[in-house]
Order: structure tokens, then sequence, then C-alpha cells
């Protein structure tokens, strides 16, 4: 056991997620600072694609690792490391963006908004996500970052943005609508571009 | 199935992140903060275990704590004493007594070694919860 931790010390940066978190229960700060260097960019991502401001998205990113660190006893270990630190980082947006009475605003521009025409996906799917997600409401981006982004159920985001379940659902469900909507534009504009350069 | 790969398309491009050029730095301000939440902690404990050994030394000190600690102790080497006298008893009381060393002192030192004792555990606690 000794050895296998001697081990994981020496090589942190080859070191498996689980057992860097092993090493940061301990108080190994090297090992969460690795840790941190592995899923950073998820994280910061993450925020982005909700509707976080980049200096916003990284605050909050460094609270969430700094929280995840602090809380790092409750990692059971049952998912991956990254999904977890995500899920804590979306708390803590959600937190300051329910604070910030964006949400209010949100539904206001959801009213203005309306429906959108629906599309399907094309069999070879190339999205660039985040441009795609700008032509969504905040509160469908919102919904669709937390439920496929940080991995939380209609009912967990339901409940996490205090937010009737059937409505979480609609968000989401014209969301997708939407993304696959813009996907099909872009999948058919790289095909025309391909043609004709080809 | 149209709908399920593209959901799972979905989380597979949320799951790609794209590289941030300034990623070291954020990591490096992370670790910084980490490092100095730490040294505030440390010396916040440190800095409370100082002043509560003081005021608790000094209470002691005001209220005589030592003086009574004495008086029991003489209280105590009497009691042996007695004690002494009963054959059955003798083999114990020798044990106390031997080298003459069951005064007000050893009392004192015990008293504070249980405080410093209990003072290292409550940082102990402190630290780890």
């Amino acid at each position: 056991m000794a050895q296998a931790l001697a081990h994981v010390l020496a090589h942190r940066a080859s070191a498996h997620d689980l057992d860097l978190v092993a090493l940061a229960m301990t108080g190994d700060r090297g090992a969460f600072g690795e840790l941190v260097r592995r899923h950073a960019s998820g994280v910061r991502a993450l925020l982005r694609r909700m509707g976080a401001d980049p200096a916003t998205a990284d605050d909050i990113a460094q609270d969430a690792f700094l929280t995840a660190y602090e809380e790092i006893a409750e990692f059971r270990g049952e998912g991956a490391f990254s999904a977890w630190v995500r899920r804590i980082a979306a708390r803590l947006y959600l937190r300051r963006w329910r604070k910030e009475a964006r949400q209010a605003l949100a539904l206001q521009e959801d009213a203005e908004l309306g429906e959108t025409s629906t599309g399907t996906p094309g069999p070879d799917i190339r999205l660039d996500l985040d441009e795609a997600l700008k032509t969504l409401t905040p509160s469908e981006r919102m919904c669709v970052s937390l439920c496929y982004g940080a991995g939380l159920s209609h009912a967990e985001a339901a409940l996490a943005l205090n937010t009737p379940l059937g409505t979480v659902k609609s968000h989401v469900k014209r969301g997708l609508d939407r993304l696959r909507a813009r996907m099909v534009a872009q999948t058919a504009d790289a095909d025309e571009e391909r043609t004709s350069h080809g | 199935m149209v709908e399920r790969s593209f959901e799972a398309e979905l989380e597979s491009l949320f799951a790609r992140a794209p590289p941030f050029a300034d990623a070291d730095l954020f990591t490096a301000r992370v670790t910084g903060r980490l490092d100095r939440g730490w040294a505030w902690r440390r010396l916040i404990i440190g800095t409370l275990g100082l002043a509560g050994g003081l005021i608790g030394g000094l209470e002691m000190l005001r209220a005589g704590v030592f003086v009574r600690f004495d008086a029991f102790g003489l209280a105590g080497k009497l009691v042996l004493e007695d004690m002494s006298r009963l054959p059955a008893a003798r083999g114990l009381s020798e044990l106390l007594t031997s080298g003459n060393t069951f005064d007000g002192r050893l009392l004192w030192m015990s008293g504070t070694m249980a405080l410093l004792a209990a003072g290292l555990l409550v940082t102990r606690g402190l630290r780890e919860f």
C-alpha cells in the first residue's frame, strides 16, 4: 500500500484520477493541482457554455475547485471526478445566476423569441457547440448545459433551478430542437463548401 | 434512435473542452489560492491556540488554581500517610510516595500535560474537520 502510494506520488502526471483523489484526501495539494490541470478546461468551458462571461466563468471555476478540495471526502468515486467537479461548478454558477435575477430576464426573452423550426440530424454530426449554443435563449442554454454538460437529470436540473420539471423539459426540448436545426445548417454549409472546393 | 444518437453526440461535444491558452496560469491561481487558504488556516489555528493557552494560563493564575492544587497535593499526601499505617494499603502508598514525588508539583505537571494534550487534540480536530 505504501509502495503504491509512493509510486503514485512519483508519477502524479500519469496517475489515475482516483489515485490523485485519494492523495488529495490525505491533504496532498500537489495531487489536487494535477486534477485541476487535467479538468480545468472542461469546467471553464461548461460555465461559458452555460452563459457565463469568461471572467465570471473563471472565477466560478476557481471556486468550484476550491469547494471540491474542501469537500473531497464526499467524493465516493462512483462517477468520474470531472463530472463531480462540473456539477459543483454548475451549482455555484446557478447560485450566482439566481442572485443576479437573470432568470426573470431570461423568461422574458423566452417569451419574445417564441418557437423555432426543427430539423433532423444528419449522419455526419459536426457542430461548433459554442456557436450553436449562442442561438439558444438563456434558459434553454442553461437547461441543455445542465443536462448534457453537467450531467444532471431533468429532475435535478429542475430542483437546482427551482423551476417546475415540465418547464425544464420544455426548455431542453426546444434547446435540442434549435441545436439540431443549427447543426443541420452547419452540416449543409460544410458540404456546400466541400463541393465548391472540390 | 436518431434522437438518442444526437443526445449522445451532444454529450460528447460538451465533454470535449477547447484548449485554453492560459490553462497553466489558471492551475497556478487555483493552487495558489489553495496554499494561501491553508496558510491562513494554520495561522488562525495557531493564533487562537496561543491566545487560548495564554488566557487559560492567566485565568488559572488569577483563580489561584496552583495554590489549590498544592493544598490538594498536601491533603493527598496526608491521606496517603494515614493509609500507610494500614497494613493492606502499605504497598500501594509506598509506591505512590516513593522518591517523595507525590506532591503539588506532580499534580501541576499532570494538569498542564493534560491541558496541552487537549489543546493538541482540538487543534488536530480543527485541521482535519
